[in-house]
């Protein structure tokens, strides 16, 4: 099946460049991680579902501007040079095919050049495009109805993740958690036990970032875990005020005990690509993914974070292992 | 099935990337998106298949890091060679397979 045929009628009329009608005259501003980000065209409707969504994270255009030199604006306009621009554009709901959903798991289609990247969804068709800063449009049938939170939802994920391998680092499918002022970030696939874990941890009074997605940025200590509003069950999806040095990645494994085990930098390596959402499906960019991650796990001897494979049980004993074998291997304070 | 003798020539394939991290590489296979790991003599092989010298030039070359009779070591890479060029990523020069960017639509 060729790109958009599973959810477009005729995907050869996929738009070639970013243009068409606009919903409405209404411009947010999102400060998320490598953000700015500045969307216009919306409608009021639409306007006040993102602001409801991501709440403190939106930002009247003029206070996002001025934000962005601030120290809130970690990796804004000082780390990526500008901010990125999308437009929202009104299309035809006869252009999409309907499903029965049930039963259904959704992904994305998606289509990369060295110059754009197409996307086609329920109810969304987008782009973006490097030319040479990276922009964004959306097309879509809804003005502000139900579902339009999950399909703008759906549209910054995708944009964050490119965007963050732009300024040198990644997205990560994984449960961040906090503990002893830092982050460590559970790795696995849907299925894996992030929100299992995520759970566990809450239980423990531990903090959870996103039991769903987090991002991974480069820093002058060394690489940080930012906190995204994209969640799954659990973790607050208004703010990402949180970012704190990476402790640890851990490679996630269902057991029926606890077990911890040291894994090489080369498996990590491997394991962190392999849960880089979009972008690692991308023949033009998952190299400089590759290279990022590379950058953002040094040898723990050099002041890299620690990687482990945990097999993990429903005793939720695992912090007691993990614990221990952080006051043994956490690295000197730099 | 490609049989791998001393006098071959193996290249990588043209949509393998690797990096070499410690003693280990991180092999991306482009056309596949499949990303693996390889141990130490995997990492070393992938460094000399370089579609000029036959595997018996890489024995040779990795004799002066083992401390192993030559003829253990020739069948040890030759496996391994027969392995990697299984998994997709080397390929005898001259037996090119398209990749997926070269096929047509």
């Amino acid at each position: 099946m060729s790109f958009g045929e599973r959810f477009l009628h005729n995907p050869d009329l996929f738009p070639a460049r970013a243009g068409g009608e606009v919903w409405g005259d209404r411009e947010i501003v999102l400060e998320l991680p490598g953000g700015p980000y500045r969307f216009g065209g919306l409608s009021r409707a639409q306007a006040a579902i993102v602001e409801d969504r991501f709440g403190e994270l939106c930002r009247p255009p003029a206070a996002a501007t001025r934000l962005a030199g601030s120290p809130h604006a970690l990796h804004g306009l000082a780390a990526g040079g500008q901010e990125v621009s999308c437009l929202l554009f009104r299309v035809e709901a006869g252009a999409f095919r309907t499903f029965d959903l049930r039963g259904w798991e959704y992904s994305l289609d998606c289509d990369a050049t060295p110059a754009a990247l197409r996307l086609a969804g329920l109810d969304l068709i987008a782009r973006l495009d490097w030319r040479p800063s990276l922009g964004g449009a959306l097309w879509t049938p809804d003005g502000g109805g139900e579902r339009f939170a999950g399909i703008f939802e759906n549209f910054c994920r995708v944009l964050v993740a490119y965007r963050l391998v732009e300024l040198g680092g990644a997205v990560l499918h994984s449960a961040g958690v906090v503990r002893h002022g830092a982050a460590f970030l559970f790795l696995g696939r849907s299925g894996a036990g992030k929100t299992t874990i995520s759970a566990a941890s809450l239980a423990r009074g531990a903090e959870v970032l996103s039991d769903d997605i987090n991002a991974l940025l480069p820093a002058p200590g060394g690489a940080q875990v930012a906190k995204l509003p994209f969640t799954g069950d659990l973790g607050e999806r208004r703010s990402t005020r949180r970012h704190l040095p990476l402790a640890a990645v851990l490679w996630l494994e269902k057991a029926s005990a606890d077990e911890l085990t040291s894994l090489s930098r080369a498996a990590a390596l491997a394991c962190l690509f392999s849960c880089a959402p979009f972008v690692n499906s991308d023949p033009h960019r998952r190299e400089a993914l590759l290279a990022n991650l590379a950058r953002l796990l040094p040898p723990p001897g050099g002041g890299g974070p620690l990687a482990f494979n945990l097999r993990f049980s429903r005793a939720g004993t695992f912090w007691s292992i993990l614990d221990e074998k952080w006051s043994q291997l956490k690295p000197a304070p730099s | 099935m490609v049989t791998i003798e001393a006098s071959t020539v193996l290249k990588r394939r043209s949509d393998v990337r690797f990096r070499i991290v410690d003693d280990e590489a991180v092999v991306l296979r482009q056309s596949v998106a499949e990303v693996l790991v390889i141990n130490e003599i995997g990492a070393r092989i992938l460094e000399l298949a370089d579609g000029c010298n036959p595997v018996s030039a890489w024995v040779d070359a990795l004799l002066a890091g083992y401390e192993v009779e030559r003829d253990t070591l020739l069948a040890d890479v030759l496996s391994f060679a027969g392995e990697l060029t299984e998994q997709g990523l080397l390929e005898p020069v001259g037996i090119e397979t398209p990749t997926a960017a070269a096929i047509a639509p």
